[in-house]
């Protein structure tokens, strides 16, 4: 695996890892299927509207539109399987290999390293957003110091990481209705038919809001934050979102009368 | 009117000449001479009669403004678009055949048509006089028949369907079968009938007739707006004591598909009539002999072009939900209620952090402690110093 | 300075961001709670927008009679045979099929009160009277110069637009389906002395009507009806009469079929012998109700004259 360095010099400026090119390339694939799925499933929900037949027929029509939609959907759930088993690659390779080879592994020791993950939330998350509100509500005028992965990074990974299993099954079972009332009772598509489409509406709006504001509308990233595509962060933007890490980082590289204070806008 | 020629007089001539035997008596060697005409006309010109307006109806009802508002307040339209009309079955039957009422030119008001009367037309595979009784002794026994198992007329007698309530004047609706299937007259196909059956439209009308029969008459979507007109109703429903099931069969892929044009999904009469029934039939879900009577459910979706992969399991599935409903669909309401509530609760909430954190960065340095606005303002001050 | 302008522009799209965050909540309000309900929804707007409906309490036929009427849409019927696709006005009750949108006139001033459908009186023949209605201006046939005054002149106008038109599309034509719907409408008025065209209800006559609607409320009873017959001044008391066009003498007729545009097949129909022929029939069964419409008039006369 390519080892990439912590802080990378660009036209005199630093910039901070953030995500490996597997990582990226797993966040390109998530979104074009999420936007295409959006695009030619949205329509059939919003058949009463006047944009649903027009934008339908772009998708290619009830001929074509479904077979995308499948076929994007069944690419999203090969993501979500292999991110799975991404994430538990590293976590042996990483975690449970150093465990062996220290010849630490108790079930003890596995669960805490597994709950040591970045992703994993903890307690200093609360602790996190009580500072935001203190912040937001100007009971201070300190910003919150965010580690690497920050609580709401945390809630956009486990949106999808909830939604997609959710999401996927139903589609393939209502794809293959035939095939699973063989089995299964009918009532359960019902079910499966609430679930698939209001769960793709909060994802929807969800991500259109949130998530775009973290990384188009604020306006530090506007129109575009880059980090999606080159891996690294900016400094400023650093400073500013996670400021526990930066400080953490510029240590480790012996950078440490070269931080910046925080807030100084 | 001798001196100008062509066919343009020839049709007129054999118009005024039915015209005056309708209006009869006046002038018995005017008529005469009509007729004389007439027949030196028809043997200069050859052009055939058109068989369907022998009495020249159209004279006055291809206008397209022949209209009035009648006593109960509808507009009464009276314009036949003859190029529509020559593309249905109805084509081989006269003006009068129907409106039998009709006496004489001009003429009174007609009366209501009865569907149900014998033509004039013989249907070939009985030689019988051709009538559309059979349908109506099918409708009877449905649910939208008028009269309930004893015989006695139901409640609410004018929300039972007539003809027309359904059935607009039936139009063709043709396929050709070379090179895969589309629509439309084949003329290939029509080449070969008419290498023997030469005569008239014979082979034209004849191939409209049984490959309109392969496929439904009518467009998913229209037969969806005709079960619409009374189902959708409010007041219909409350008088009946129905659901909204338009309302909710409209929340499923089966209509959104339907909706953006495919042909492929159920509509109201795939679901409702026993699989090769008529679509008269149509019986309420408590008869046993019912498409969707709860024992049938399962046939009725497995039929050979539906689900017929589908196991038992498919007839618990409900088509019509309705989501409001609590004591129907308990399922149903109470998942909406959790994914609405999530929803909301997860929207809301980071519209209301993102709203404040939007309000933050308006003045980012302001605190409510005394304490770190004095410490703000010093470092400020420091800054400056230091430049 | 630079950096105060920053700072603004900053600020600005910081409060833009605001406003759009507030939007979305709004906007999402229906997106979330509205699934399902928003059927009943429309139906009770749609009530409302039509200022009350018996719909519920509808105690009588004449009560719900007005509220069909009221509620009824300029609905569209489609009928997709595959290889064509027709479109057309629904009709309630009509079985045949009309196969074409028509055009309203928007732009005729009678009809702004009178409705598109006006003629009642005369039973027998209102059918026909509002046939030419679809294709003559009320005025037309309702005005008409007085005895020795100058003759008017005709032109065909746009029923959307009101512009003269020459050649209305469907009057060229000799297909059947398209006689009487031309899109356009007769209607009388004046060549004047530069040559130009000018219709008979002109921009004076417009004013008239338009200030009439729009302070009816606020007038009194009596102004009112004298308003109204104002407006209603050149009206003659009798309308011109079928023969005055059906007439076997093409040269007599009223209108000048040849310089409207007529070809001449469709100026056969209109003055051949089953035309005029009819109107003569017509003459000798109803004429006397028909000469003056409305007057003396008793359910069951037609009856009687058979």
């Amino acid at each position: 695996m390519q080892v990439y360095p912590k802080i990378n010099y660009r036209g005199g400026k630093r910039y901070f890892f953030r995500f490996s090119l597997v990582q990226r390339m797993q966040h390109i694939v998530l979104f074009t299927c999420v936007i295409t799925l959006s695009l030619t499933g949205f329509p059939l929900r919003y058949h009463d509207q006047p944009w649903a037949e027009p934008l339908y027929n772009f998708m290619g029509g009830i001929t074509v539109a479904p077979w995308i939609h499948r076929g994007a959907g069944s690419i999203l759930l090969g993501l979500f399987f292999f991110h799975t088993g991404y994430w538990l690659y590293l976590f042996f390779k990483h975690r449970v290999g150093r465990l062996i080879r220290d010849d630490e592994l108790t079930v003890g020791n596995f669960f805490k390293e597994f709950f040591s993950m970045e992703m994993i939330p903890r307690a200093q998350d609360g602790r996190d957003i009580v500072a935001m509100f203190k912040y937001l509500l100007y009971f201070t005028n300190k910003p919150p110091q965010y580690n690497r992965i920050c609580w709401k990074e945390k809630f956009d990974y486990f949106a999808p990481y909830w939604g997609i299993p959710i999401l996927g099954p139903a589609g393939a079972a209502l794809w293959w209705r035939d095939e699973f009332t063989q089995i299964f009772p009918g009532w359960l598509l019902n079910a499966f038919y609430i679930m698939h489409t209001d769960e793709a509406l909060l994802a929807a709006l969800f991500i259109f809001f949130v998530h775009w504001y973290n990384v188009h509308y604020a306006p530090e990233k506007f129109p575009l934050g880059t980090v999606f595509l080159t891996g690294y962060l900016s400094e400023a933007d650093m400073i500013h979102e996670h400021y526990a890490e930066y400080t953490e980082t510029m240590k480790a590289e012996g950078l440490e009368h070269e931080i910046k204070l925080q807030g100084h806008h | 009117m001798g001196l100008l020629v062509g066919e343009t007089v020839h049709q007129n001539m054999t118009r005024w000449h039915s015209v005056n035997i309708l209006l009869g008596e006046k002038s018995k060697y005017a008529l005469l001479l009509v007729l004389l005409i007439s027949v030196l006309g028809s043997m200069l010109w050859t052009a055939p009669v058109q068989a369907e307006d022998e009495l020249n109806c159209v004279l006055c009802h291809k206008f397209r403004g022949l209209s009035r508002i009648d006593e109960s307040g509808n507009f009464r339209l009276f314009y036949i678009n003859e190029n529509l009309f020559m593309k249905g079955p109805h084509k081989r039957v006269n003006c009068m055949d129907c409106h039998r009422d009709i006496e004489k030119i001009p003429h009174d008001p007609a009366k209501k048509v009865n569907c149900t009367a014998e033509c004039h037309l013989v249907e070939p595979s009985g030689k019988k006089k051709f009538s559309h009784k059979p349908v109506e002794k099918i409708l009877e026994k449905s649910v939208h028949g008028r009269f309930d198992e004893d015989g006695k007329p139901k409640e609410y007698q004018e929300d039972y369907p007539t003809c027309k309530s359904c059935h607009e004047q039936p139009l063709y609706r043709p396929l050709s079968f070379f090179k895969g299937v589309s629509s439309g007259v084949s003329r290939r196909g029509l080449g070969r009938c008419k290498t023997c059956h030469q005569t008239g439209d014979f082979a034209e009308d004849f191939y409209n007739h049984v490959t309109s029969r392969l496929q439904k008459t009518r467009e998913s979507k229209e037969i969806v707006e005709v079960c619409a007109k009374c189902h959708e109703d409010p007041a219909f429903q409350k008088r009946h004591g129905l659901d909204n099931v338009v309302a909710s069969y409209k929340d499923t892929y089966h209509y959104k598909a339907i909706r953006f044009g495919s042909d492929r999904t159920a509509d109201c009469v795939d679901c409702h009539i026993v699989y090769g029934e008529s679509v008269h039939s149509v019986e309420s879900m408590d008869s046993p002999t019912s498409a969707t009577y709860k024992a049938n459910i399962a046939q009725t979706c497995r039929n050979a072009e539906c689900h017929h992969e589908a196991g038992e399991g498919i007839a618990s599935y409900r088509v019509h939900v309705d989501y409001n409903n609590k004591e129907k669909n308990p399922m149903e309401y109470y998942m909406l209620k959790f994914f609405t509530g999530l929803m909301a609760v997860v929207l809301y909430f980071f519209i209301v952090v993102i709203f404040l954190e939007l309000l933050r960065r308006l003045f980012p340095n302001f605190s409510f402690s005394s304490a770190e606005r004095a410490e703000h303002r010093q470092s400020k001050s420091v800054t400056k110093g230091g430049e | 300075m630079l950096n105060l302008i920053k700072t603004v522009i900053s600020k600005l799209y910081i409060l833009v961001l605001m406003a759009f965050t507030i939007w979305y909540g709004f906007f999402l309000y229906p997106v979330i709670f509205g699934h399902s309900a928003d059927h009943d929804v429309e139906v009770l707007v749609s009530e409302e927008e039509h200022g009350g409906s018996f719909l519920d309490e509808a105690q009588n036929e004449e009560e719900s009679m007005f509220d069909a009427a009221l509620r009824e849409q300029g609905s569209t019927a489609t009928t997709n045979l595959g290889y064509m696709v027709v479109e057309e006005q629904y009709v309630q009750g009509h079985f045949h099929h009309v196969g074409m949108k028509v055009e309203s006139d928007d732009t005729n001033l009678c009809l702004r009160c009178h409705g598109a459908v006006p003629h009642d009186k005369a039973k027998s023949i209102r059918a026909f009277l509002n046939m030419h209605a679809f294709y003559v201006a009320c005025e037309t046939c309702h005005i008409y110069p007085k005895e020795g005054a100058s003759e008017w002149a005709f032109r065909w106008y746009n029923k959307e637009t009101g512009d003269i038109i020459a050649n209305p599309p469907g009057l060229t034509s000799l297909d059947k389906s398209m006689y009487g719907n031309y899109g356009a409408k007769i209607a009388p008025g004046f060549l004047k002395s530069d040559g130009n065209f000018r219709f008979l209800n002109g921009t004076k006559e417009r004013a008239f009507v338009t200030k009439y609607l729009k302070e009816k409320d606020i007038l009194s009873s009596t102004q009112q009806s004298k308003l109204k017959k104002i407006i209603h001044r050149n009206i003659n008391e009798k309308p011109l009469l079928c023969d005055s066009c059906h007439t076997s003498n093409e040269d007599k007729a009223y209108l000048p079929f040849v310089q409207l545009g007529y070809p001449k097949r469709r100026m056969y129909d209109l003055t051949s012998t089953e035309v005029v022929g009819m109107i003569e029939k017509y003459q000798d069964f109803y004429m006397p109700k028909f000469l003056l419409p409305g007057e003396g008039w008793h359910e069951g006369d037609v009856e009687d004259e058979k």
